[in-house]
Parts: C-alpha cells; structure tokens; sequence
C-alpha cells in the first residue's frame, strides 16, 4: 500500500510540474468555466424563473444551483483534460518507460486523475464557495448528507478520470473525446437545465453521465435539505457506478498489457 | 498585382482544403451551435415553460425567444469560423513551415487576408445553412425579413468579423498560442455580444466590453433585418457604429500584424 501511494504521489507531482508551470493554464481553468457560468446565468434572466416547474428553485436561490451545475463540471471536465493530455506521454513516448517501470498501472492513472481533479477545478471551487457563502440564506442544507455526498462526489470524479485515462492507454485517437464529453455533458448533465424536465429521450443520454446522478444529489442536499434515505436511489447508483468505473479500469489495464505484450509496441499500438 | 495575390491566396487555400481540410472544425462548430440552440430549447420550453422575462419583449422587440436565440448562434458560428481562419493563417504556416518562404515573397498583406477570408465566407455560409436547418427544426421562424438590411447586415459583418480576426491574429502570432487566445476570445463573445441574451442584462463593465466588440451590433442588425422589431433609425445608427468599429480594428489590425510578423520570424527558431 505505501508503495501504491508513492506511485499515486510521483506521478501527481509530475503531472503538475508538466502543466503548471506557465501561469496561461490559470485561463482555460478559471476563466473559461467562469464565462460560461456568466452567460448561463444571465441567459436566465431572459426568464420568469420563479414559474420554473422544479419545486426548490426559485429566483433567490438560482445563483446557488447553477454555480454547484458549474463547480461540479469544472471537476469531471478537468479530468477530462487530463486524460487528453495523458495521450501525449504516447506521444513523447514517454509513456513506454512508465510500462517498463514496475510502477502499478493503476497508481499511475490515479495519480495523473488525482492531481488534475485536485489543481484544476481548485480556482472554480475557491471562487464556488465564495458565491455560496455569499448568498448562504438562500440554500437549504443538510450537513450529514452533504458530508456523504461529497464523499462520493469525489471518488467519482476521480475515478471517472482513471477511467478515462485507461481508455487511452489503449486508443491513439483522442480528439472525439473532446466532441462527445465537453459541451454534451454540459447540456446533458443537467449543469444548465436541471434532468428533471427532460424530455424522455434527452433523460436516457444524460443517463451515460456519472456527473448527472451526483450533481442531482449535491443540488438535492444543499437546496433542498435532502436527507440520506430520500436520496438512497440516487446513492446507489452512485456507487453502482463507482464499481462500475473502477472494475471496467482493471479490465482496461489488463487488456491493453496483454495486446501489448503480443504486439510488442507500446508506443504505436 | 493585388488581385494576382488575391487570386492565388484562394487557389492555394483552396487546393489545402480539398486535400488536408480539418473537417473535425467544421463539424465541431456545427454541433457547437446545435448544443447552443438545444440548450436554449431545452430551457425555453421545458424549464421555463415559455414564460419569459417582462423585460425580454422590450429590450429585443420580439416575444420569440427561439429565433432570437438561433439567430445569435447562428452568427456566433460564423464569427467563429471566420477568426479560426482567418487569424489562423499566419500561425499555420508558422507551423507547417512556409511563413518563412512566404516572407520572402513581396506581397500585400490586405490581399492575402482578404483572398482567405472571402473562400472561408463561402465554407461558412455553407455550414451556417445547415445549422440554420437544424434552427428551423428547433423554432427559427422569419418573422419581418427585410432584403436590404439583411445585405446591410452580411457585408457589415464581414468586414467587422475581419477587422477581429485580424486583431486576434496579431495576438496568435505574438504569443505563439491558438488554444487559449482563440477560446478566451469565443468565451468572452459568446457571453458578452448578447448571443443568446440581450446584452442589457450584463453589468455594467461587460456591456462596455461588449459595445466595443463589434459583432454585438452585426447581431443586433441581422436580428432586425429577420425578425424586426427595430425601428430604421436605430437600425441605421447601429450599421454606422459597427463600420466605424470595425474600421478602427481593421485599421489598428494591419500595421499590428506587420509587427507580429516580425517578432514571428524573429522568435522562430527559439
């Protein structure tokens, strides 16, 4: 296990003496998800919000609801970005040494997910917290099931980066990464309009989500003083994913070595 | 001379676009205006319930969000395609290694841009129609079309857009980045120009922000010329405030972009 987490430790610190050393990065990672917050929000106020249909959302404590929609997506598009960036190790070929070392396959994406979920979305979240507080009356929160959400939260945005950084362990073309994951899950997750008043067909795609089911939940406790018990559905599926997520990585892992082994080429394969 | 420069500046482009023509850009700003106008669908009328703001009718003139939306996005797509061409010229050759050998070649700059910019306005205005069909599919109605403010409206924005384009050009080349600048500047549009709102919303520093971009008022115009509700006057107001910006870029954009040029060549190697 120490050795796991010295993997898990090395590659974070690598990971972020490769992309923080230019202060640009601060742009896509603060600016960017502050302007589209912006432009949501305002584009609401084209809208009488208060004949919405969702029962805990009223003018006062819109703010507060799209700004969670955004502070959670800045946390699973980050890992986006890194799983992005992860293919460029195959690129520079460094990727080849990672395999000839003994490092545990899985520590290293964890590592790499960790270190992006933590550094990038930090600014968004900073700024997050500031609005919350900010407009604290407005919110409804139930502490216990925020303290477990989290928990959650967390764990599923991590490993939904491992996720997607083992997919490109196998796959040399990442680019439709960035079609299918950036502005759907914008959409789709419920970040801007909440799932609730899908139409039926737009619910099932925003079903392939995981930040769909926790974003749901996070809205739920902080808003609407959620309880666990009210939540469990949600919660289950939370964490059937999370299984899901982390058995569907190992089998990646041991697929991608096998080929390799029998092709030779972990560069190019 | 010039239209020589011209006329090869198009052959050349076009030559690059039927063999190595990037088509992932193509379709990722036809589905970029898609989620834009799904997103506005969704909210029109599921979430909110087709209820809108008292406000909304006065400031815009039209009770009809959907259009007024799809309409933005449309141009949103246009300006984007235009500044991803455009401004990019330079930055591609620096890549692909030919802005040496293009340096050494006497010619005007006005041509060469303008030879880029008119084959790209055929490409988008291609791309810009089928979004406008996936538009029509979502609520995009013509509600009061006008014929000489819509051309009033096309030949303003393109020399607007251009004058943009080249400004972030010259960005591009002195900072030797397209990723960030091209998306900080599509970000900021997209959230000051009054795409998918109108821009009165916005705090007091943003509308500043966005009176001096001039595709805010090329959207004002080429709304008033599809769905009306614009009095003449201010129609007029708006097309010589918008030329007159965009002359300003246009013309701060050329001896900005011979500069750039320079510090481009100068750093190449480094």
């Amino acid at each position: 296990m120490k050795y796991f987490l010295k993997v898990v430790w090395a590659e974070a610190v690598k990971q972020h003496r490769n992309y923080f050393n230019n202060w640009t990065i601060y742009i896509s990672l603060f600016i960017w998800p502050l302007f589209s917050f912006l432009s949501a929000y305002y584009s609401y106020s084209a809208f009488d919000v208060d004949g919405t249909l969702i029962s805990y959302i009223n003018g006062k404590n819109i703010l507060v609801f799209l700004m969670l929609g955004y502070m959670a997506m800045s946390f699973f598009r980050s890992v986006v970005q890194s799983a992005w960036n992860f293919s460029r190790e195959r690129q520079s070929g460094t990727l080849e040494y990672i395999y000839l070392s003994t490092a545990n396959r899985l520590a290293v994406l964890m590592g790499n997910a960790l270190s992006s979920v933590f550094e990038s979305a930090i600014v968004m979240l900073v700024f997050g917290m500031l609005i919350i507080i900010s407009n604290r009356d407005s919110i409804n929160v139930n502490t216990i099931s925020l303290g477990i959400v989290l928990i959650i939260f967390i764990a599923m945005a991590l490993l939904w980066g491992v996720f997607l950084n083992a997919c490109f362990l196998y796959s040399r073309d990442t680019d439709f990464l960035f079609t299918i994951l950036e502005e759907p899950m914008e959409i789709f997750a419920g970040v801007k309009v909440p799932i609730m008043i899908f139409p039926a067909w737009a619910k099932i795609v925003s079903f392939i989500f995981p930040l769909t089911y926790v974003l749901e939940a996070l809205r739920q406790v902080m808003l609407n003083d959620a309880s666990v018990s009210s939540l469990s559905n949600i919660l289950f599926a939370c964490i059937g994913i999370i299984i899901v997520l982390l058995s569907a990585t190992l089998f990646t892992i041991g697929i991608v070595e096998k080929h390799m082994r029998k092709t030779g080429n972990v560069v190019l394969f | 001379m010039e239209y020589k420069v011209l006329k090869a500046t198009i052959t050349k482009e076009f030559q690059v676009r039927l063999r190595a023509y990037p088509i992932s850009f193509m379709v990722g700003c036809i589905l970029t205006s898609f989620y834009t106008t799904f997103g506005a669908w969704l909210m029109y009328h599921y979430f909110f319930r087709g209820q809108l703001s008292d406000s909304f009718t006065g400031l815009t003139g039209t009770s009809d969000y959907m259009s007024y939306a799809i309409v933005g996005s449309l141009m949103y797509l246009f300006v984007v395609r235009t500044c991803l061409n455009v401004s990019r010229t330079l930055m591609t050759e620096l890549w692909e290694g030919t802005l040496e050998s293009l340096m050494l070649a006497p010619f005007r700059r006005v041509a060469y841009f303008l030879g880029n910019m008119l084959l790209q306005t055929i490409t988008t205005f291609g791309e810009t129609a089928i979004a406008a069909i996936i538009g029509v599919v979502f609520g995009l109605r013509i509600h009061e079309f006008n014929l000489i403010e819509f051309v009033v409206a096309v030949l303003i924005s393109l020399y607007c857009f251009f004058g943009v384009s080249l400004i972030l050009g010259c960005v591009m080349l002195y900072t030797r980045n397209t990723y960030i600048t091209q998306n900080t500047l599509f970000t900021a549009m997209f959230l000051v120009c009054g795409i998918t709102f109108p821009k009165e919303y916005l705090p007091f520093g943003l509308k500043v922000l966005g009176s001096i971009i001039p595709v805010t008022d090329c959207v004002s115009i080429m709304r008033a010329s599809l769905l009306g509700g614009m009095p003449q006057a201010q129609v007029v107001k708006l097309a010589i405030k918008a030329l007159a910006v965009g002359t300003v870029y246009i013309a701060m954009g050329m001896p900005l972009m011979k500069h750039a040029e320079r510090i481009a060549l100068e750093k190449m190697e480094g």
